[in-house]
């Protein structure tokens, strides 16, 4: 009987051992529970990127918003419909959870590196880099909604509902905490490993720039509204922008999903072939021959010519041009800033009696040389004498010679910065709105008037709806027509 | 056989002349008089007479109603005299922990159904054979091949936990996970795996008792919180028996239960195209410009048919088809999608041979059930073998061990949801009523390309004909299809030793072990991008029991019984799931090496968890008619953070046999009311207390890992949280049993109520938050119902009998609170902007979106006459829960015939069909073409007497009479295509035959032969779901109430033949 007692206590002995640390089994071990900063920088720059980059009606749709592409069979976000695929819900939730909340964490694992085991001066400018990361987001965000979620936001840990704060408050914090950035880069020195920092490939040099150039934008952004604070940054940060093609800064997709360009994965293996030109951006780059039509877009299918279609109309695919290729190969870079942008800013702040070197002439001739030599020198490898001699003869234009274009320096640089800001959708919906040049033309059925900022998203109705209701109240409604606190004119 | 004949014919039959008597020496007419082991059986005639002609050494059982059975060894003569009992009730169950009580003790309500019920249906899944049969049981069964069964007892309790019953197979706990992913369950696109339950043979099955309230199962701990299928598998008996089984099914859709098709419109979305609804051009080349059907709209608001209009079809392109460049009449098609439906088979066969002596018994059994479904190249193979030994080594000490191996081969499960692979997609959503369906067939056997009617432009170059949207039906079945295997050991080895007369101890140890492996291929030359991608899982358990328990009479009239065991528990599940990406490189090479691109990092899991337990129980029985139940266990659970991981539940219950006071009451056989209170604790689900990084893209669905170089992690959407306290759900339950007439007529009755609160519920948050979502102790979810069995006996003569079982189930469902002042949880959102949800205030799963506007109750329209929408998107249009469900069975018997059917009923609930939301879109059913109101075709111009009017009342109230357009443009509100999900069916017909003993005496070897003839799922008999059956589901699991692409109703016919050696 002994031995029965014996063999029926085998199975409790065996097991009764391995029980003291039963929370163990409880351990993630295919998932990291500690990751340095390199790898969360990299996945909050790859989704702020694919967030600019995308041509997805579920993502982006500011293509449409900005009149240079149109759409065959459907045609609600053409017509400014941002309900029916939440877009708002999908632009907040990718700022906020898939880049802010990453950036947040690498900061932290920054910080928590022990101090033997980095030099000051690096952790500095990795704290930069981070910094610098979250200031562009948040100003994303800020020029898309107006009031949103600053001082309370991504800190799970106090907060599931935040509050909305004022966006010109968000955005005066935003410039100081550049400056701060600014100031705390030693470009001689490492920032993070080039493989992880897929702006700047580790030079802080790069960095120190890219700061700036966002600077001179954001800057610029306030100009109307607070002219003394523009031109301070404006002045400060023109003579450390990008100037030259060379510098632009862009995200280099590789060669197959999910890290290929997600126009590729949209329009090529998404199989979405529904993406046409505008009548209006037609009467732009034929009313000039513009050198960039052949690389912006196709000649139609049904007679070899280059056709544009009316905004929201539903349109036969063999009729109209479609947007070229060269920005839907896998790799296809996407630009973030660049020297094109930097110098129409440039030519505005010298317009505006801003002290920044050169002419408003010479910044804007080299505005469209920049965007011209990018187009078919950077993207098409055609020889720099031939980009050259383009811009020559786009230039000889009275149309387009600074001189003698139509419409007053806004309607000058505006025309000519929007389509300089060809396939950077979301900058170009920021500087339409800022400078209101080009008139866009009403879209055929639209939904509600033009769109000066996105709906707040529908979630937060349902999930934060005092803080909602608060912050709709204060910024005069949460309706699309409704302007940003920048955007008096 | 050889020995089998011989031993037969060894046997000398003898008659045995006897009578049966009450205990006060009265005949008891009709008395079944049976020859133990056979089915050699007489009834008594109405004097109590009866003669049977019996082996020797054989043992009579004489049952009657209203008296307990008896045994008797026969001779030539016999004289029984019964007892009377307290009839049907007086029976032993299973109950928890596989002990075995007399039911009149339970203080519990429980229901139980013999394998008999199961195995003759052949059905190859005994949990959806359950349905109609069980009061408080809900069974949702796809129609898919292999599909999985959704088990819910008593109605949904965790608001995103696992609602599914626990399956227990003598005493081994059985994973019941479906693995299918949340695109498949929420109706995107994927293929419905099954669930693991499937793997039980019913063949094995000796009963199942169904455990539904929490007293009954507490001694199982958390898993058993949702209720338990306990499944007791047969066992071997003295002498050898061999049982046989081969049957076929073949199985037919039920029209009914797919789209009628429209006649009169063919391809096109109301556009005139480039003339009169076609395409035009010269595709012969003969200078003459002809019409051409709009190849690439994927719609039938177009063109009238029109027999003396010749136009080129999508056939005119195909260079290797008859009809290449050749015009045909604008005609509807000769055979519509419920054509490209093939006659299913079921070949199931199975042998077991039991056989046993004094000290062991033992058993082997096989069963192949080999299953091709309706849609082509789609088959399930099933081989499952069973071993159980039972060996009595000493009088007291005796060791069993129960092995089960299963495999399990799909090919071709039917893709689900929106999804190009589901073909429902196109049949019922996206169709153009002028393509023949068998054409198509031809067009893809020709040469097995992928001749689709969807050319994106007909008169594309021939090297540039493809499909637009949809791949030729064929191509997606022979060439698109999956695979999967599952291979699943479950068993365990036992020992048990009687201590005393009044103590024992068991030691067991029990595993359950699978690995599966499934795999998804897209061909080259199909719309979606090549792709072969694999999943491999593996899950073990091994459990470790101890348990010692007591039986004794401590008086007279008292008897102690009581229990004390320890329980513990290991799991894993371990997994990994990698794709091609970009593309493949080669035709029908399917393998990861076949990738354009570089692979991303396969998505790996390794979730080890580990519970321990123990558990007490007394059970006191005072002179057989009350009974109190005590029990308690503890859990220490890996899963929970360690300063809370230790858990209570308690139960609490009585019975009262009354009837026990009221013998003279002749009319009164048993009256019994139960009580109990139970409170169950659970744990949360692996890995959601501690805090990592992940490699996921934001859906999960991707892994990243690495870009070019450098490493790429992220924070996941839901924030864990490291203060988790367990679940609690508290129950209440009150029953009443009662049987009349000598048990001619029982009632079982039972109320229940259940709150389940600080459930572990990940609450939406502010996606400014950085996160989607956080797990927290929030809510509490109320469940309260009535069940009711009700068993009769209306006929009842040696030569005619009829039994007749009716269940009713009435559950109600409540979300009291969810976490703060968060009102609403979204379960998961559909096309068309319907969500499943759970609501505060609502019942769990109500399905919400944009309504039409109502006036005093009125649908409301605008000035020209088409309904007004609301904006916002929280209407409640539905809800998932059934109001009740019932069902009646029916067994007539007559001599050697039985006959029996089963009528299984749902009233209410509702089910969103995205199907119908955008045929509507595309009007290829009939309700969307023909006649209106006025006699005119619908979709004639209004200005002509043509047009439809939408029901309901114009903005100032007044009825509205206006016709408008119904075309490819104008689409109704979601809440016009959500449905009543109710039904009434014939689900079960079993008609049998057992040939008659002086037959069987003959054939020397037999003991029993019958045959049965079975149909299963024969008639809709009442349903308010149009062209589809509101049965029909994605998957198992908690979203439920969504059709997208839905699968048609098999009808089963078929016969088995059962022989017993």
């Amino acid at each position: 009987m002994k031995k029965i007692l014996w063999i029926c206590a085998v199975p409790l002995l065996v097991l009764s051992s391995c029980t003291k640390h039963i929370e163990k089994y409880n351990d993630e071990t295919k998932r990291p529970v500690e990751v340095t900063g390199g790898p969360l920088l990299t996945n909050a720059t790859i989704n702020l990127v694919d967030g600019l980059a995308s041509a997805s009606v579920n993502t982006n749709v500011f293509r449409f918003t900005v009149q240079q592409w149109a759409m065959t069979t459907y045609q609600d976000e053409v017509n400014y419909d941002f309900f029916t695929r939440r877009i708002p819900d999908a632009w907040w939730s990718r700022y906020y959870k898939d880049v802010l909340a990453d950036l947040k964490a690498a900061k932290a694992a920054v910080t928590a590196i022990p101090d033997k085991d980095i030099l000051p001066e690096v952790r500095a400018n990795q704290a930069a880099v981070i910094d610098i990361t979250e200031v562009l987001s948040y100003s994303i965000l800020v020029n898309s909604f107006g009031n949103i979620p600053y001082s309370q936001a991504v800190d799970i840990g106090n907060v599931f509902f935040p509050e909305y704060d004022d966006a010109s408050t968000v955005f005066s914090d935003l410039l100081t905490r550049l400056n701060a950035d600014i100031a705390a880069i030693t470009p001689a020195a490492e920032g993070f490993e080039p493989a992880q920092d897929l702006l700047g490939g580790g030079d802080m040099a790069k960095w120190f720039m890219l700061a700036n150039s966002l600077k001179l934008r954001m800057g610029m952004t306030l100009a109307d509204i607070d002219p003394s604070t523009a031109k301070t940054a404006v002045e400060e940060a023109a003579p450390n922008v990008i100037s030259s093609n060379d510098e632009n800064v862009f995200l280099s997709y590789l060669e197959s999903p999910p890290n290929s360009n997600p126009l590729y994965d949209d329009i090529v293996l998404g199989n979405r072939r529904e993406y046409i030109a505008t009548e209006l951006i037609m009467e732009y780059l034929q009313g000039w021959s513009d050198p960039r039509i052949d690389q912006f877009f196709v000649p139609n299918t049904s007679a070899g010519e280059f056709a544009g279609s009316i905004s929201g109309k539903v349109s036969t695919r063999s009729s109209f041009s479609l947007p070229n290729g060269n920005i839907s190969n896998p790799t296809a870079p996407a630009l973030v800033f660049d020297w094109t942008e930097m110098e129409f800013l440039k030519a505005e702040a010298i317009e505006r009696g801003f002290a920044v070197e050169g002419t408003a002439e010479g910044h804007y001739n080299d505005g469209i040389k920049a965007s011209i030599f990018w187009w078919m020198v950077n993207i098409n490898d055609s020889a720099e004498i031939d980009a050259q001699a383009a811009v020559d003869a786009y230039l000889a234009q009275p149309g387009v010679a600074y001189a003698t274009a139509a419409g007053d320096w806004k309607e000058k640089i505006g025309t000519q910065k929007w389509l300089g800001l060809y396939n950077r959708p979301y900058e170009a919906w920021t500087e339409q709105r800022r400078l209101d040049y080009p008139v866009l033309k009403e879209a055929f059925a639209p939904i509600s008037g033009y769109p000066n900022r996105l709906p707040y998203p529908a979630i937060e109705q349902q999930v934060n709806g005092g803080s909602y209701t608060k912050a709709a109240a204060e910024i005069g409604g949460d309706k699309v027509e409704v302007k940003l606190f920048w955007d008096i004119n | 056989m050889c020995l089998l004949l011989g031993t037969a014919f060894a046997q000398q039959r003898f008659a045995v002349i006897g009578k049966v008597l009450d205990s006060r020496g009265d005949a008891v007419p009709g008395a079944t008089i049976t020859e133990k082991g056979t089915s050699n059986a007489v009834a008594a005639d109405d004097a109590g007479n009866f003669r049977i002609l019996v082996n020797p050494g054989a043992t009579l059982n004489i049952a009657a109603i209203g008296f307990t059975a008896y045994d008797v060894p026969a001779a030539a003569a016999v004289k029984v005299r019964l007892q009377n009992s307290n009839a049907m009730m007086d029976e032993v169950v299973v109950t928890a922990l596989g002990i075995q009580r007399s039911k009149n003790s339970l203080g519990y309500a429980s229901q139980e159904i013999k394998g008999d019920e199961i195995s003759k249906l052949r059905t190859n899944n005994a949990a959806a054979a359950l349905s109609g049969k069980i009061a408080g049981l809900e069974i949702r069964q796809g129609n898919g091949i292999g599909g999985s069964t959704n088990v819910v007892i008593r109605g949904f309790k965790s608001v995103t936990g696992n609602n599914q019953a626990l399956f227990v197979v003598d005493g081994i706990p059985i994973d019941n996970t479906n693995n299918n992913t949340t695109d498949q369950t929420t109706g995107r696109d994927g293929y419905d795996f099954g669930n693991a339950a499937a793997d039980i043979n019913p063949d094995d099955i000796a009963s199942i008792n169904v455990l539904k309230g929490a007293a009954s199962t507490a001694l199982y701990g958390s898993r058993a919180a949702n209720g338990v299928i306990m499944i007791t598998t047969k066992q071997g008996k003295k002498g050898l028996g061999v049982t046989v089984n081969s049957g076929v099914m073949w199985s037919r859709i039920d029209r009914k239960t797919m789209p009628d098709y429209q006649k009169e419109y063919g391809a096109g979305y109301s556009d005139p195209y480039d003339e009169a609804g076609f395409f035009v051009g010269d595709p012969d080349g003969d200078g003459v410009e002809d019409y051409i059907v709009p190849t690439s709209e994927d719609a039938s608001y177009g063109a009238k048919f029109d027999p003396n209009l010749m136009v080129y079809h999508w056939d005119a392109f195909d260079v290797d088809g008859p009809n290449y460049l050749k015009k045909k009449p604008w005609v509807a098609a000769q055979n519509d999608p419920r054509d490209f439906y093939e006659t299913g088979l079921t070949v199931n066969n199975s042998i077991f041979i039991t056989g046993g002596n004094d000290r062991a018994s033992v058993k082997l059994g096989y069963t192949r059930n080999d299953d091709k479904g309706s849609l082509p190249n789609s088959r399930i193979l099933k081989n499952m073998i069973n071993f159980g030994l039972n060996y009595k080594i000493t009088d007291k000490l005796t060791i069993s061990s129960n092995i089960n191996y299963s495999r399990i081969d799909g090919n071709g499960r039917y893709g689900t949801g929106y999804s190009g692979q589901n073909v429902n997609q196109n049949f019922r959503q996206w169709y153009q009523t002028n393509v023949d369906i068998k054409e198509q067939k031809d067009a893809f056997f020709r040469n097995g390309r992928n001749v689709t009617w969807n050319w994106a432009d007909p008169l594309a170059d021939p090297s540039e004909l493809g499909p637009i949207y949809t791949d030729n039906y064929y191509w997606i079945r022979y060439k698109n299809f999956e695979t999967d295997q599952r291979n699943r050991i479950f068993g365990y080895v036992k020992a048990d030793y009687k201590l005393t007369d009044w103590l024992s101890l068991m030691g067991r140890i029990t595993v359950d072990n699978y690995s599966e492996f499934q795999d998804e291929r897209i061909a080259i030359g199909s719309t979606d991008i090549p792709e072969y991608k694999r999943f491999d899982r593996s899950f073990n358990e091994t459990n470790f029991d101890l348990l010692a328990t007591v039986n004794k009479d401590l008086s007279t009239k008292l008897n102690f019984k009581a229990l004390a065991g320890v329980n513990l528990r290991k799991s894993a599940i371990s997994s990994t799931k990698i794709g091609t990406s970009g593309g493949l490189v080669f035709d029908d090479y399917y393998a990861i090496s076949n990738s354009v691109g570089p692979l991303s990092p396969p998505i790996e899991l390794y979730q080890p968890k580990r519970v321990d337990g123990y558990f007490a129980g007394a059970t006191f029985t005072f002179d057989e008619f009350i009974t109190i139940d005590g029990t308690f266990r503890r859990d220490r659970s890996s899963a929970l953070p360690v300063d809370n991981n230790a858990y209570n539940y308690y139960g609490i219950s009585g019975s009262w046999l009354f009837s026990h006071h009221l013998e003279n009451l002749d009319w009164l056989s048993v009256g019994k009311l139960r009580l109990n209170y139970a409170t169950v604790a659970n744990d949360a689900p692996w890995g959601i207390v501690n805090d990592t990084y992940t490699y996921l893209d934001n859906t999960d669905a991707v892994s990243l890992a690495l870009f070019g170089g450098g490493a790429v992690f992220s924070l996941p959407s839901r924030k864990n949280n490291q203060v988790l306290k367990p679940e609690q759900s508290t129950t209440q339950e009150a029953g009443l049993e009662l049987a009349f007439l000598k048990g001619r007529l029982g009632l079982d009755l039972t109320f229940y109520k259940v709150n389940s609160i600080d459930q572990i519920i990940p609450v939406t948050t502010s996606t400014a938050t950085g996160y989607s979502s956080a797990y927290k102790n929030a809510g509490e979810m109320e469940n309260k119902g009535i069940e009711i069995a009700l068993t009769g006996k209306p006929v009842s003569t040696p030569n005619f009998s009829w039994d007749i079982n009716v269940n009713f189930t009435r559950n109600r469902n409540k979300l009291i609170s969810l976490f703060d002042t968060a009102k609403n949880l979204l379960l998961a959102t559909t096309q068309g902007g319907v969500s499943v949800n759970a609501t505060v205030g609502q019942p769990y799963g109500t399905l919400q979106g944009k309504m039409v506007e109502t006036l005093n109750g009125q649908k409301v329209v605008d000035a020209d006459g088409y309904y007004i929408e609301t904006t916002t998107t929280t209407n409640v249009l539905g809800n998932i829960n059934p109001d009740w469900m019932g069902g009646i069975y029916n067994t007539l018997r007559f001599k050697d015939i039985s006959f029996g059917f089963l009528i299984d009923i749902r009233k209410g609930g509702s089910v969103f069909s995205l199907d119908r939301y955008y045929g509507a879109q595309t009007g290829v059913t009939v309700d969307w073409a023909g006649l209106n109101d006025l006699g005119n075709p619908k979709r004639d111009d209004p200005a002509d007497g043509g047009g439809i009017i939408m029901p309901g009342v114009t903005e100032d109230g007044k009825i509205n009479t206006q016709h408008v357009v119904k075309d490819a443009y104008v689409a109704l509100p979601v809440s016009e295509f959500v449905y009543d999900a109710s039904y009434v069916k014939l689900r079960e017909v079993v008609l049998t035959y057992a040939l008659p003993a002086r037959i069987i005496e003959k054939t020397k070897a037999f003991k029993s032969i019958e045959l049965s003839l079975i149909g299963r799922n024969l008639w809709i008999i009442h349903k308010n779901l149009p062209y589809s059956d509101p049965e029909e589901n994605l998957s198992s699991g908690n979203i439920q109430g969504i059709q997208s692409g839905a699968y048609p109703t098999n009808r089963y016919l078929g016969f088995n033949l059962k022989l017993s050696l």
